[in-house]
């Protein structure tokens, strides 16, 4: 159950398809990103494949008939539409045609009446429909899935389509479970049962004898923990999404200042860049000290590179000369990235709001902890979005407490200019009324905070006061692998009784709302502990991004339960 | 030999056992020199039958027992029995076991209802166009230049429809009259007007026509007066089905030079990772301190690799100076391929490991050799304390030792069981070093070709010859 060799099998099986020649690559916007993220473009080269287009953008008219093109597409309409024409007046010698999902038959047969001069060799369905992320964790990239709290239909349809394929890839044929009480997840749940039975001859895999229990698809909603996306992080990947934001892997550090122009947008890849597979889910003061001896290594090589004196030294510098460069890139590259954190870090003074973040989420001490907020957010030192996510996670915290002062320290914020809108949306789209499950659960961490705060730098791996937080997403996982009863919170969606109290094999869990990076941690922690987990969620949030999602899907609600704070409602009611 | 030989694939009993097996009866005899033993004692009458038997045992089953008698060496008496090699499994990294057996996931062909839709409107355009290619055939030959006789010569062929009947063109619907003329597709015969005809190029329908027959001096006159006159008048719709009959046909044979090239290159390819493979195995044996290989068998077959990597990039350049217009796909194509190259030869040629030094290869030969020895010797004292044990002293531990002064392998040791069946047979002396005078010329024809897959091989068989032979010798 590895997302990213699936992806890279069905790419592979496609050039060999195609069989050996010189080959273009014809693809639509999402498929472009679904490939990039399995291969690099040398890669591609090496599977003869030179020319990447993209149906949907300005192409050139220019005919090479002896290219072989292979079309890899999301079966959309407009697609069809597009792929009609370019039969209808071919470019290329022949076509391969892979359509990434289900492809109704009447648009193959659009296809058919167009192919005039027979040029097409193959029309195939291969589900590499998502972004595969890490080994376990993919995305759909839809940024904003809801609208006024339910399923925005695109956003729905994609996410359908996104589990079809990641359970025809691995080759599943589920239990689909969902959180209960949550309307969008048991909608979802319910749409992908559908497409299971439509499809049954396509999902006919292997029987489950002997009470093994079937594999489990368990879709959770993202307004039950709503805290995961709004703390800071602190191991490599989750930061530098959080910081720098990660964009189907690519990093965009243009407005760095002082950084070479090779640098502006950066490639973070597991599957290309070693230091980042072994690295991405150390935390910061490790990946500190990593990248010193990575540094230090770099730097005695390069020492032995300058003293060329022999033939031989020669010899041998032009034969490793290939490896030193690509070490010198990951190198660069990665000083870079960390640097910028360690800028942002001291700059926001992370350390600070990270602490008392993770004490809100975990630790039930009122009126110290108001007092602590309200110092912090009145101190223009500290960024007002940090700020406001400080209130953010207070108000989530504390919002049925009898002293609740939410509108307290939204007027700081406001008196700050920030916008308060934030607050009470998040607090509809996710307040108590919304969750269930208790997030913040204080007997969880007792007294982490007592512990002697230490250095983040040099630290190893030790529990710390910043990352004492953990996100509920484990605790289910743990309790679906302890084979507990799922039911009453996580019914499934089919009428059958499930006789099994067998914990599953393997486990494809959906967050609703998008997933985050955390998140990510927790079931590569999982994996490695020897279950079979894939995270996948309509996005990979960071806190700014779920904010973003959270007011796009609260825009146009009435508000039922925020009355107290009506006047944050907007800015303009003052 | 039936059921002679333990490793046989056709064990009827199903069940696989290891060890020091008496290849006859099947008995554990734990130690090398038990096995002699017993074989000497048990199996003396059978020895001619013997003899086949141990052949084909030693070809089977050399490499296996190589690894296996070096796994339990230390192991003495012991039973021996298969361990998985990982004992924890599986299980204990189920991550790594799920890598390894992913396999690509499912997949639906719909090649056959687009077949199904399409053949049978290709197979309709394929007949009509084949019947205006007769025609054209037709029309061609024997074409008068005259424009009146030419005009009668297609008349003939084609009925051309009554333009008494037709009072409109049929495609853009205008009327005829004397300023708008009727005129005749000469390939289907039907009515436009002049605005509306389309010309099929007389070039292309030479070429098209002359696919279905050869007419070479038809061409060469009709080339001559090559103007607008001579292309054929017809509607568009067979326009359209001569045009992309054409194109179909072009692009099926279409073969420029970018893609003969490329194709060299991949063939050059597909050739070099054999030797690459080889030369890393040359490489490890070497640093093993094997002697099956020299190191001037390595340093040649480095020259070769390096000379495929030379011409890979020649041709590729040669790829990059061909014709095309900046900025336009081709070139794009032909950057690409360069580039693809480029990478190929740093990472699959040049990066293939250096090769020791002469001196070096000598030192760990010499420091195996002692391993060797002192592995042989620590058998040999354990086979003896066994011998103790078991209280078998009818023997004399001095046949053991015989064939150890000159052996300097494992393998070596495991000849010993076959020492003392073959010394009877003289004659077949002869014949044997005849053989490995064979083999050796064999090895240097195939160094000289650079087959090391075959010098391999036939040093292994010569090893076995030359011990063979030095046994009898004893």
């Amino acid at each position: 159950m590895n997302v990213i060799v699936a992806v890279k099998l069905y790419i592979e099986k496609m050039a060999t398809e195609a069989g050996s020649g010189l080959k273009i690559l014809l693809m639509d916007k999402e498929t472009t990103s679904i490939v990039s993220m399995a291969f690099s473009q040398s890669d591609m080269l090496q599977k003869e494949v030179f020319l990447f287009e993209r149906i949907d953008s300005g192409r050139s008219n220019e005919k090479i008939k002896y290219l072989k093109c292979i079309c890899f597409l999301r079966p959309t309409k407009q697609n069809v539409a597009l792929l009609s024409q370019e039969l209808r007046n071919p470019k290329y010698g022949s076509y391969f045609i892979y359509f990434s999902n289900i492809i109704p038959r009447t648009d193959i047969k659009t296809l058919a009446q167009c192919d005039e001069s027979e040029s097409v060799r193959e029309v195939k369905e291969i589900y590499a429909d998502y972004l595969c992320v890490t080994k376990n964790m993919f995305s759909l990239n839809i940024p904003n899935c809801l609208s006024r709290l339910e399923w925005h239909p695109e956003a729905l349809k994609r996410s359908v389509e996104g589990l079809t394929a990641i359970l025809l890839s691995m080759k599943l044929n589920p239990i689909i479970r969902y959180r209960g009480g949550s309307y969008n997840a048991k909608e979802l749940a319910r749409q992908v049962n559908e497409q299971i039975c439509k499809e049954s001859s396509l999902f006919d895999f292997r029987t489950y004898e002997n009470g093994a229990a079937p594999p489990l698809l368990i879709i959770l909603d993202r307004k039950d923990d709503p805290v995961t996306p709004l703390l800071h992080q602190w191991t490599y990947q989750a930061m530098v999404h959080e910081l720098l934001n990660i964009n189907n892997n690519r990093v965009d550090l243009s407005q760095v200042p002082g950084i070479p122009k090779e640098l502006k947008e950066v490639v973070l890849s597991g599957e290309q860049d070693e230091f980042y597979a072994q690295n991405m889910y150390s935390n910061f003061g490790e990946i500190g000290s990593k990248i010193k001896l990575k540094m230090e290594e770099f730097q005695q090589k390069a020492k032995d590179q300058r003293k060329v004196e022999s033939i031989a030294d020669m010899k041998t510098f032009v034969e490793t000369y290939p490896q030193f460069k690509k070490m010198s890139g990951t190198v660069n590259k990665h000083v870079c990235v960390i640097s910028e954190l360690s800028n942002l870090t001291t700059k926001r003074r992370l350390f600070d709001v990270s602490e008392l973040e993770q004490e809100i989420a975990c630790k039930a001490d009122h009126s110290a902890q108001l007092q602590r907020i309200k110092n912090i957010i009145s101190d223009e030192t500290i960024s007002i979005s940090d700020s406001i996510k400080l209130v953010a996670l207070y108000a989530l915290r504390y919002e049925r407490h009898a002293n609740c002062d939410t509108s307290g320290l939204l007027s700081i914020i406001h008196k700050r200019q920030g916008s308060t809108n934030i607050i009470p949306s998040l607090i509809e789209y996710s307040g108590q009324h919304a969750r269930q499950g208790e997030i913040f659960n204080p007997i969880r961490i007792s007294d982490a905070v007592k512990l002697t705060r230490k250095l983040i730098k040099g630290l190893k791996g030790v529990e710390n006061v910043f990352t004492q937080h953990t996100c509920l997403l484990k605790e289910t996982l743990e309790e679906v692998f302890k084979g507990r009863d799922l039911d009453p919170m996580y019914p499934t969606i089919s009428s059958e009784v499930v006789p099994f109290r067998r914990p599953p094999k393997e486990v494809i869990v959906f967050i609703v709302g998008g997933a985050t990076y955390e998140e990510a941690l927790a079931v590569h922690q999982m994996n490695e502990a020897g279950f079979k987990v894939i995270l996948g969620g309509t996005t990979i949030h960071n806190s700014d991004s779920f904010i973003r999602e959270v007011l796009f899907a609260t825009q146009g609600v009435q508000f039922k339960h925020t009355k107290t704070l009506a006047k944050f409602h907007s800015i303009e009611n003052f | 030999m039936s059921g002679g030989n333990p490793f046989d694939d056709s064990d009827n009993e199903g069940e696989i056992r290891e060890g020091f097996l008496c290849p006859s009866c099947r008995e554990d005899l734990k130690s090398v020199e038990f096995l002699v033993e017993h074989v000497e004692k048990e199996h003396a009458e059978e020895r001619d039958a013997f003899q086949s038997a141990f052949k084909d045992f030693f070809t089977k089953a050399k490499r296996k027992l190589k690894v296996n008698f070096e796994d339990n060496r230390s192991g003495s008496s012991s039973e021996r029995e298969i361990k998985p090699k990982d004992a924890s499994g599986p299980w204990n990294n189920p991550f790594m076991s799920m890598e390894r057996y992913q396999t690509v996931g499912k997949d639906w062909s719909h090649l056959e209802i687009f077949n199904q839709e399409r053949n049978p409107r290709l197979e309709r355009y394929a007949s009509e166009a084949n019947k205006l290619i007769i025609r054209l055939d037709k029309i061609l030959t024997n074409r008068p230049s005259d424009p009146a006789q030419r005009r009668n010569h297609e008349r003939n062929i084609v009925q051309w429809i009554d333009g008494s009947l037709v009072k409109l063109c049929p495609s853009c619907a205008k009327s005829f009259h004397i300023a708008r003329r009727q005129h005749h597709c000469r390939l289907c015969g039907s009515i436009m007007c002049a605005d509306c005809s389309k010309y099929f190029p007389i070039s292309d329908a030479i070429e098209l026509a002359h696919t279905t027959s050869s007419q070479l001096e038809e061409k060469d006159k009709l080339s001559e007066n090559d103007d607008q006159e001579n292309d054929i008048r017809c509607c568009d719709h067979c326009l359209h089905l001569l045009e992309s009959r054409k194109e179909m046909h072009d692009s099926r044979t279409c073969r420029p030079p970018i893609t003969l090239l490329y194709s060299k290159i991949q063939e050059l390819k597909k050739e070099i990772f054999p030797d690459i493979e080889m030369y890393l195995r040359i490489r490890n044996s070497l640093c093993e301190g094997e002697s099956i290989f020299k190191l001037s068998d390595a340093s040649a077959l480095r020259g070769k690799i390096g000379r495929m990597a030379e011409l890979i990039d020649l041709t590729s350049k040669k790829i990059l100076i061909l014709p095309s217009v900046d900025g336009s796909r081709e070139h794009a194509l032909k950057k690409y391929i360069r580039l693809a190259c480029v990478q190929f030869i740093k990472e699959e040629m040049l990066s293939i490991p250096q090769l020791p030094v002469e001196e070096e290869i000598l030192k760990i030969q010499e420091i195996k050799k002692k391993e060797t020895e002192q592995r042989i010797e620590k058998e040999r004292e354990m086979a003896l304390k066994a011998f103790e044990k078991y209280g078998l002293n009818e023997s004399s531990p001095s046949r053991a030792s015989n064939g150890e002064s000159a052996s300097g392998s494992a393998v070596k040791s495991l000849d010993n069981w076959s020492v003392h069946q073959t010394k009877n047979v003289q004659e077949n002396e002869d014949i044997l070093v005849e053989q490995i005078n064979i083999i050796k010329n064999y090895i240097k024809q195939a160094r000289e070709a650079m087959r090391f897959d075959e010098v391999e091989t036939l040093e292994v068989n010569l090893r076995e010859l030359q011990n063979e032979f030095y046994s009898r010798n004893l």
